[in-house]
Formats: C-alpha cells, sequence, structure tokens
C-alpha cells in the first residue's frame, strides 16, 4: 500500500521475523554438520554432507511455508505467520540454490566436459522409475523457486494482477511436488537413518493432510439466485464479516459496524487477494489480515493517498435477513449502508 | 542434446536481458504509475524478468494498449487453488508409497569388496 515502490518493505516485524528464519537456518545448518550422517570418514565427504544439510534445510523451509496457508484457513491465530511469508519464500530459494551449487560443485567438478552438460546428461532414464533422473527433478523445482522468489516484489502483484500472479505463484505445489520425488527417488532410496525418513515423510504427509483439510472446510454451497441470503442481522459479529460463495470464484464479505449498519464488499483484497473478510474494521475502514491493506466500508477505496479499489455490492433487508445481491459493482462504486432498524436487530 | 538445452537456455536468457533492459528503462514508467522517478528498486525486478520476459512483454503491451481486465482482476483464482491443493494432497502420499514400495534395501549379508584403484 505504498505510493512508490521502495526495494523492500521493512517494518519492525518484518525485521523480527527475519532474524528468527536466519537464525533457524544458521541454527539447523550448524547441528545438521554437526551431527548429521555419520559418514564423514574422509575430508571429501564433508562437501556431500553441506550438501545434505541445505538441500534438507530447504525442504523443511519449503514444507513449513506450504503448511502456514491451510493453518491460517484452518485457524484464525495462525494468521501473523502469513505475513512476510515471501521473505520465506525468498530464504528458502537461497538455501536451495546453494544445495544446487554444492551438487554441482562436487558431483560435476572433475568432470572432462562442460560441467552443466555433464549434469543435464549424467543420467537419462527417463523410462524407469527406480533410478529415474532426479536431477531434472531438483533443476525443476529450482527453476520454480527462482521465479518465484524472482517475482515476489510487490511491483510484479500489480503489474501482472492479483489473480495472474496468484495462478504464477500456485507452481509451489507443482514445485513441492517434484521436491518430494526428488528426495524419494534419490536420497530416500538408501537412506539408513530412521529419523530423516521419519521427518521427510511426517513432513510430507502433513503438507498434503492440512491441505485436504483445508480443501474440506473451505468447501462452501453456491446460491444461484439474484438475492443471495447472508444471515440474519444479529449473526453477524459487530465489527466483522460473513463470507458468501457468489460464484466459484467471486465471495462477498458482509460487514456489520456501529451496530446495525451493513456494507458488502469484494472478499478479495486487491494488494494479494487477502480474505478481507477474515479482517476487522479499524478507524472506519476493514483491514486486510494479510498485509494490512485497508478499504472505506462505503466504497471500497482505499484511504487517500493510496489508489487501491474494490467491488461493492448492494444489501437489502428481507423477511428479517440480510441479502446480498449478486452482481458486483464496479470497483469504487459508492454503496449506502443498509440501516437494519433497531427493533429487528433484537 | 545437453548441449542444445543450454544453448536454448542462453537464447532465452539474452532476450531477457534485452526485453530487461527495455522495459526497465522505458516501460516501465510507462505502465506503472508507481515506478515514475523511482529507480532503485528496479535492479530487484532484473531476474524477474529475465525469468518470465514472454509474460513481461504480453502485460506490457496489454497495458500500452489500455487492454483493462475488468472485474477479472478482483476474482480470485480461488477454484484452481482449491483443486490444486487437494491433486497435491493425494499425489504426496502416493509419491512417498511408492518410492518406500520400489526400495531395494542393501543385501547386509554380501561380502564387502575391496575396490583397487585404476592402474
Amino acid at each position: 500500500m505504498s505510493v512508490t515502490y521502495v526495494p523492500v518493505q521493512w517494518n519492525r516485524n518484518k525485521w523480527v521475523y527475519d532474524a528468527v528464519l536466519l537464525a533457524v537456518i544458521a541454527i539447523y545448518i550448524a547441528v545438521f554438520l554437526r551431527l548429521g550422517t555419520p559418514e564423514v570418514t574422509r575430508p571429501i565427504d564433508g562437501a556431500i554432507l553441506r550438501m545434505r544439510a541445505f538441500g534438507t534445510c530447504a525442504f523443511f523451509l519449503l514444507t513449513a511455508i506450504l503448511c502456514i496457508g491451510p493453518l491460517a484457513r484452518l485457524d484464525r491465530r495462525f494468521l501473523p505467520l502469513l505475513y512476510n511469508r515471501r521473505h520465506f519464500g525468498v530464504l528458502t530459494a537461497a538455501v536451495a540454490w546453494t544445495h544446487a551449487t554444492y551438487v554441482y560443485g562436487w558431483y560435476f567438478n572433475f568432470t572432462p566436459f562442460n560441467r552443466l552438460e555433464a549434469l543435464l546428461s549424467s543420467s537419462s532414464a527417463f523410462g524407469q522409475v527406480l533410478g529415474f533422473p532426479i536431477e531434472a527433478l531438483g533443476i525443476f523445482a529450482l527453476a520454480i523457486l527462482l521465479i518465484l522468489a524472482a517475482t515476489s516484489h510487490d511491483f510484479w502483484l500489480s503489474f501482472l494482477t492479483a489473480p495472474v500472479w496468484k495462478a504464477l505463484h500456485l507452481l509451489i505445489y507443482l514445485a513441492y511436488a517434484a521436491i518430494v520425488a526428488h528426495v524419494a527417488l534419490g536420497y530416500l532410496q538408501d537412506a539408513e537413518n530412521p529419523v530423516f525418513v521419519v521427518l521427510f515423510a511426517g513432513g510430507a504427509v502433513l503438507v498434503a493432510g492440512l491441505h485436504a483439510a483445508a480443501w474440506w472446510v473451505g468447501r462452501r454451497a453456491i446460491d444461484a439466485a439474484e438475492w443471495v441470503d447472508v444471515a440474519a442481522p444479529r449473526e453477524i459479529p459487530e465489527g466483522r464479516a460473513r463470507i458468501v460463495q457468489l460464484a466459484e470464484r467471486e465471495r462477498v464479505a458482509v460487514f456489520r459496524y456501529k451496530g446495525n449498519m451493513f456494507s458488502a464488499l469484494s472478499n478479495a483484497c486487491a494488494h494479494q487477494n487477502g480474505p478481507l473478510g477474515e479482517g476487522r474494521i479499524l478507524y472506519g475502514c476493514v483491514t486486510c489480515p494479510w498485509h494490512g491493506f485497508q478499504y472505506r466500508m462505503r466504497d471500497g477505496r482505499a484511504p487517500a493517498p493510496f489508489t487501491e479499489q474494490i467491488p461493492t455490492y448492494v444489501l437489502r433487508l428481507h423477511e428479517g435477513r440480510v441479502q446480498v445481491h449478486r452482481q458486483a459493482n464496479p470497483p469504487g462504486t459508492d454503496v449506502a449502508p443498509l440501516v437494519v432498524p433497531m427493533e429487528v436487530m433484537g | 542434446m545437453a548441449a542444445n538445452l543450454i544453448w536454448g537456455a542462453q537464447i532465452y536468457l539474452g532476450i531477457g536481458a534485452v526485453v530487461a533492459l527495455a522495459f526497465l528503462t522505458v516501460g516501465l514508467g510507462r505502465v506503472d504509475a508507481q515506478a515514475r522517478g523511482v529507480w532503485v528498486f528496479r535492479p530487484l525486478l532484473v531476474p524477474g524478468v529475465l525469468l518470465i520476459w514472454p509474460l513481461v512483454v504480453l502485460r506490457w503491451a496489454a497495458l500500452e494498449w489500455q487492454a483493462g481486465e475488468g472485474q477479472g482482476r478482483f476474482r480470485p483464482p480461488l477454484a484452481a487453488q482449491s483443486r490444486a491443493a487437494l491433486v497435491l494432497a493425494l499425489v504426496i502420499p502416493a509419491i512417498i508409497a511408492g518410492a518406500l514400495a520400489i526400495r531395494q534395501d542393501v543385501p547386509t549379508d554380501a561380502a564387502a569388496v575391496q575396490i583397487e584403484p585404476p592402474r
């Protein structure tokens, strides 16, 4: 929500968030190098140990990143972890890149051919499962991580538009599946340490389970009527919203404020499609729970000097219930709030 | 094959460099009001343009010709994300179960063989 772009939008919370992340990574690498697989019988094996330290670190970081989204959807207390998740992703890409440089710099360091050519042609058994070229899976996943890290600046969100940016960043699922296959068909095939097998499989299955649970909880019925039922006025808590699914790709958030006033806005924040309906009304504006973008209740416009706008909707009171018209107004359209008589509010 | 892949990647990144130079010096200020007169953040965008320059060119052209996306900008790809998450939830256990099923444990009763260095 800036007037002009800056390289990185730092604040105290982001400094703390990033400092904790860096500390966790440093501690993990140090502990792994100290207690890692006891195969260091000769000095040269240290390179392999460092390669595995950064590789497993990248896997567990990505596992944590992918757990945050569904956890926040299942329980609002995890929402703060979503803040600054892009810095988390960039750090993960850097750790994965370090892992790749160890692989490239160790296994292909003494080849008489071009090292990149040797890396790409070292295994070509794409027709078999056992012995599948895991290097290709790793390169594929790393390429996605680099694309996502390189397009993480706010500019890209604005330039590509939130739906395109979000669709691009859904590639993270493909990257994670490729990384799981990279490890499962590689190190897992000869790993003798059960601790790693349990942590690896446990982490991956946790990601799968949380996504399945979030999908199950997030299913909502779609009402095809022109006026869609929302709730009885008193059922919506003061300062909060009820989210209604209008179409497969459209949700509206109906807010209650000042006791008996109701306004409806698109549930998708113009910044990163954050769920506005899970946000609070602060200083007369709904505040996105993800990054704090704010919009006025009446017209869906961000307060000056900011310029973001989101669509608004028309509400009515029908037989004692709040209903929303399914046709969205153009972004920024002023709509008078629905004022429910106090006798109806009860 | 590997040499061709590397050659193709070099060509792709080379075109990306040309696009990055043009877009970040000329195009950016024309299509994004928040970027006008602001230069310090532009080097951060170079890797992104190098990697996804075809998308950058398409979007740049659309903005130059004022092709607005209307309401579509505010419609999140919720359905796609939900389905993708479900597919991920199914694929991950399958990969791990499959990998563990085909795993060949090293025969522990095999005698160790000392490998001689080449002479």
